[in-house]
């Protein structure tokens, strides 16, 4: 199992236009195309995960997830915000970088923790936020993910 | 949807998450919120606990009722439905079933309540 696998075009956006947590939550929650009551209920189950303690991991890359019913399958997005936004890291430095994993409760093939392992060791390479940042197409980040073999 | 059906749906949610920081099984979950998030499994449980307590408040008497019930003798109350298939059970449910989240519903084999996936 790649990263790669769980990523396509479509659920990557390069320029978010939020300037709130709650914004750029929302955004990444419609790159997910739920039907509008799911991406409520999503929104309050990632804002409740964010009340624990932020995702907000450092270097500018945060790792918004939960489980909810309202996915049939693990989902993952990711954006970027050239600007970076407050987020209320860990390192209390803003962020740019978001990737957004949402796993329905019961998983039959059980990839919630492991995708989420492995975005984490992703963001723990050294040169990720500068490739993260020189990103200019989608395609590019499919690449970068392909290349890191994560 | 729903707005009964809509606290149903939270409050699984929540309760997967509360499981999701204290099973001891999943030691390699604890490990990434530990280390990469820095949150406190243990804190965290208290804090979901009490939304979730919170949260079964806002059930109507008949609801809760059903939900205390079902989650007595069931790992989860509220289930998706998939192809027509209770995911509590893996039975079918009727085809006759409305398959719309606008009204509280139960699966007639397991009693949960049933919630459909779009």
């Amino acid at each position: 199992m790649e990263l790669r696998e769980f990523f396509n075009e479509d659920v990557i956006k390069l320029e978010l236009a939020g300037d709130t947590k709650d914004d750029i939550l929302k955004e990444l929650i419609s790159l997910l195309q739920l039907p509008g009551k799911s991406e409520g209920i999503l929104f309050k189950m990632l804002k409740r995960r964010e009340n624990l303690g932020s995702t907000g991991i450092g270097r500018g890359i945060a790792i918004p997830h939960c489980r909810s019913l309202v996915v049939n399958r693990l989902r993952v997005a990711f954006g970027r915000k050239p600007k970076a936004i407050d987020f209320k890291a860990i390192d209390e430095k803003p962020v740019s970088f978001f990737f957004l994993i949402v796993a329905p409760p019961l998983e039959v093939s059980n990839q919630y923790l492991p995708v989420l392992g492995r975005i984490a060791q992703l963001c723990r390479e050294q040169d990720v936020p500068e490739r993260l940042s020189a990103l200019e197409t989608p395609a590019e980040f499919l690449e970068l993910l392909g290349d890191k073999q994560v | 949807m729903h707005p009964q059906l809509e606290i149903l749906l939270e409050l699984q949610d929540l309760k997967a998450q509360k499981r999701e920081m204290e099973e001891a099984a999943e030691e390699h979950s604890r490990e990434i919120e530990s280390e990469v998030f820095q949150v406190k499994p243990e804190d965290a449980v208290l804090h979901l606990e009490e939304k979730i307590s919170e949260m079964e408040e806002a059930l109507e008497p008949e609801v809760l009722k059903r939900y205390r019930l079902v989650s007595g003798r069931r790992p989860r109350a509220v289930v998706p439905v998939l192809s027509g298939m209770c995911y509590g059970c893996f039975m079918d449910l009727p085809t006759s079933m409305s398959k719309t989240n606008d009204e509280i519903r139960w699966c007639e084999h397991c009693g949960s309540f049933v919630y459909f996936v779009a």
